[in-house]
């Protein structure tokens, strides 16, 4: 019997309720994630890309289908094999990097010191070194995105969930973290489903790119990327993709613009 | 609909409680709902009371001096300090620790100095009521966007302009909320004025009938001043909704 | 303008208030009987403080415990009000209308049961200050980010962990908000009530002097009773820096 995949979303569907009636985010979703793949879900706003996101993570419960993580149905929030990172950094304002760092593991009752050296483990290779005192305030959008990283990562798990943790950053800013990402994720070897609006980022960040479609949201299509890392994007290869996915992506755009209108 | 129902039911939890207590402890001391009606008759026949009307026209009298002297002083003020800028410096924080002293502390000078008489009441409640709008005012002026600001200035706006056009619907909100604080201080000070010493007004009344243990009458009073300032602040609060939702 | 050239603008300020005052008096502007002269209360202000140091604790000690009965029974209530949706939208309206009413008018009733003295002026103090607790600390509570605890539950805290480490931390700042502004609410409630029916405290001996025309005791009184409620406020506000590194 073969290792089951780390994620598998077997048609799912959920639907909001809003005061105007049910809106159906996703629709019949389904996406395999194979072991340390990189898959970015791409698509326009509002298709429901977060929405399969949270319920991977089990923050949100699908209407229908199912969701299986090594080969187990996901019930909840689990901490020991799924950390998310939200665009929001969603850091404690009242506590110092290092203590956003260490709180899941104080949740797990690590001992402080322990907790400590996790810590600055994960924070001095982010170049977060000397800042592990600071509060949220006190740092930048960039850095906090960093320390809100090294908070998922601290938990040790072989699967990591991004919603679009770079979209508040600048644009040089999401290029430099997009790099840096890369170096992170070559050094864990952790499965990673990354959420974005981006083609940039996706093209430059996964193995795969699952489009999605406007809302209600399904996969379009799943486009391979396999070009070796680093990535430069004004490589012939990259250049293509871009364009394919483009065409792919604007159709849903354009189609998610016009409903909203 | 489910919310109405519960606090209907949370007010006549509270009746019931009341009127029990009071009929249990001491129907004189602890006046029971069920004796209102009857003592507010009383209070408006005017049965064993001074006649209402002279002490209701005086106070309204003295909270309508007193919130139009707030205001105009309050304004005047807050618009110095924010936006002559150095004033503000200087001045705003004297404002501040002023406003830290409770202020029933001014109003043994001001009885001494302008007596017992409406004047005395009025200077209290212009001083209760002056700190909301000045506050206001400057807290107006300052969250005022620097864009919008640029914006009109890069269109050529002059100062008057700016200022009609940009800042005060800019600052309305916040103001709004300032005058209707102002206006419920006002009134609360006019109020404290009377019943700390005076020789009329409906502060004066409650003070006598509480003075002769008239507790029905006293509580029957006590409800209709209640009801009446929540009624101007239930104005004061539709006028704020609509000069929000009109400001954005 | 720099710090120093404020503060001495704004002690200029003062001092020209106060010759100005000074002059008024003298030159016959204003009448001595009911506006002293800066010099008079000077004057005075030793004599006084004999007298109004332990009025001045008496009414201190009212104020305490108004004070404590209020952040007692004010915060678990804010915190309730402010956690439960459901409360906050049927108890909200009447804490809002309560705290509009003149709490002046129900002294007379507090002082006719418990009579002239400690408990009526405490009372009040408790009474004038539970408002704000109540209002801030429920609004605190509301405000609490939901992103924050999303995070948490990402995480797998339960529902202690949730309350423990984030709604408790995210709250406090309100708290101390709350516990900050009741201070002077509960002294005005105090003071009121000894103007209106005590024997004893500050606000009593305020009243007594006005009504006895002793101007220059009495403004002596008033700036020894400012001058330590400005330096309490002041004091607070210092702490709340101090503790709040973080915001």
């Amino acid at each position: 019997m073969t290792t089951p995949a780390p994620i598998s979303v077997e048609g799912v569907s959920k639907r909001y309720e809003t005061p105007s009636g049910p809106v159906p985010a996703v629709e019949g979703v389904s996406l395999t994630v194979r072991p340390r793949e990189f898959v970015s879900l791409l698509g326009p706003s509002g298709c429901g890309k977060s929405t399969v996101l949270g319920m991977i993570g089990g923050l949100v419960r699908p209407d229908s289908g199912r969701i299986l993580i090594d080969g187990e149905p996901v019930m909840g929030p689990n901490p020991k094999k799924v950390a998310l990172v939200f665009q929001d950094a969603g850091l404690f304002p009242w506590r110092t990097a290092l203590d956003n760092v260490g709180f899941g593991l104080e949740l797990l009752g690590v001992p402080t010191a322990r907790r400590r050296e996790i810590a600055l483990g994960l924070l001095e290779p982010m170049g977060l070194k000397g800042f592990e005192a600071k509060y949220p305030r006190e740092l930048s959008g960039g850095m906090r995105q960093r320390v809100a990283i090294a908070r998922a990562l601290a938990l040790d798990t072989p699967i990591l969930l991004m919603d679009e943790p770079f979209g508040a950053l600048d644009e040089q800013t999401r290029l430099l973290m997009g790099e840096w990402l890369v170096g992170v994720r070559r050094r864990t070897e952790r499965t990673i489903v990354f959420v974005t609006h981006s083609l940039h980022e996706a093209i430059a960040l996964s193995d795969r790119i699952a489009v999605m479609t406007a809302r209600p949201g399904r996969i379009k299509d799943v486009i391979e990327v396999p070009l070796p890392y680093p990535r430069a994007l004004d490589e012939t290869a990259a250049v293509d993709l871009h364009a394919k996915l483009w065409a792919q992506v604007r159709e849903e755009s354009l189609r998610a613009m016009e409903g909203q209108s | 609909m489910r919310v109405w129902c519960w606090r209907a039911a949370v007010l006549l939890a509270a009746l019931l409680l009341w009127e029990g207590a009071a009929r249990m402890l001491n129907p004189i001391l602890y006046v029971g709902p069920s004796r209102l009606p009857s003592a507010l008759g009383r209070v408006l026949a005017t049965r064993d009371l001074p006649p209402l009307s002279g002490h209701v026209w005086l106070t309204l009298g003295e909270i309508t001096a007193a919130y139009a002297l707030a205001v105009a002083g309050g304004l005047w003020v807050g618009f110095l300090l924010g936006l002559r800028k150095t004033l503000g410096r200087i001045y705003e924080p004297l404002l501040a620790a002023l406003y830290a002293v409770p202020s029933v502390v001014w109003y043994p000078s001001l009885m001494l100095f302008l007596g017992l008489g409406p004047a005395s009441k009025i200077a209290f409640g212009v001083l209760l009521g002056f700190f909301p709008v000045t506050l206001s005012v400057l807290a107006g002026i300052r969250q005022v966007p620097d864009t919008l600001v640029v914006v009109a200035v890069s269109m050529g706006a002059g100062r008057w302009t700016l200022f009609r056009k940009v800042m005060l619907p800019a600052m309305a909100s916040t103001m709004v909320g300032g005058l209707r604080s102002g206006l419920a201080l006002s009134v609360v000070g006019v109020l404290v004025g009377e019943l700390l010493g005076a020789r009329a007004g409906l502060g004066y009344v409650i003070n006598y009938a509480y003075g002769l243990m008239m507790t029905a009458e006293y509580a029957a009073l006590v409800v209709l001043v209640a009801a009446a300032v929540l009624l101007l602040d239930g104005v004061g609060s539709v006028i704020e909704g609509r000069v929000k939702r009109w400001a954005g | 303008m720099g710090r120093l050239t404020v503060f001495a603008c704004q002690a200029l300020s003062i001092a020209a208030a106060l010759l100005g005052w000074e002059a008024a008096v003298r030159g016959g502007v204003v009448d001595p009987l009911f506006v002293p002269a800066p010099s008079a209360v000077l004057g005075v202000l030793a004599g006084t403080v004999p007298e109004t140091l332990p009025r001045l604790g008496d009414t201190l000690v009212k104020t305490f415990l108004g004070y404590a009965l209020a952040v007692c029974v004010g915060v678990p209530a804010g915190l309730v009000l402010g956690s439960r949706p459901a409360a906050h939208a049927v108890a909200m309206p009447y804490v809002v209308a309560l705290y509009g009413i003149p709490k002046i008018l129900i002294l007379p009733w507090i002082a006719l049961i418990f009579g002239i003295g400690l408990s009526t002026a405490a009372l009040s103090a408790a009474v004038f200050a539970i408002f704000p607790v109540v209002v801030l600390v429920a609004a605190g509570t509301r405000d609490v980010d939901p992103a924050l605890v999303t995070v948490a539950v990402s995480m797998g805290a339960n529902r202690v962990q949730i309350a423990r480490k984030i709604l408790l931390p995210a709250v406090l700042p309100s708290v101390l908000t709350a516990m900050r502004v009741a201070v002077v609410f509960a002294l005005l409630g105090a003071l009121l009530a000894e103007m209106l029916a005590g024997n004893r405290g500050i606000g009593f001996q305020m009243q007594r002097t006005a009504l006895a025309f002793r101007a220059p005791e009495l403004f002596a009184i008033t700036a020894i009773v400012s001058v330590l409620s400005i330096s309490v406020v002041l004091f607070l506000e210092h702490l709340n820096r101090r503790l709040g590194r973080w915001r």
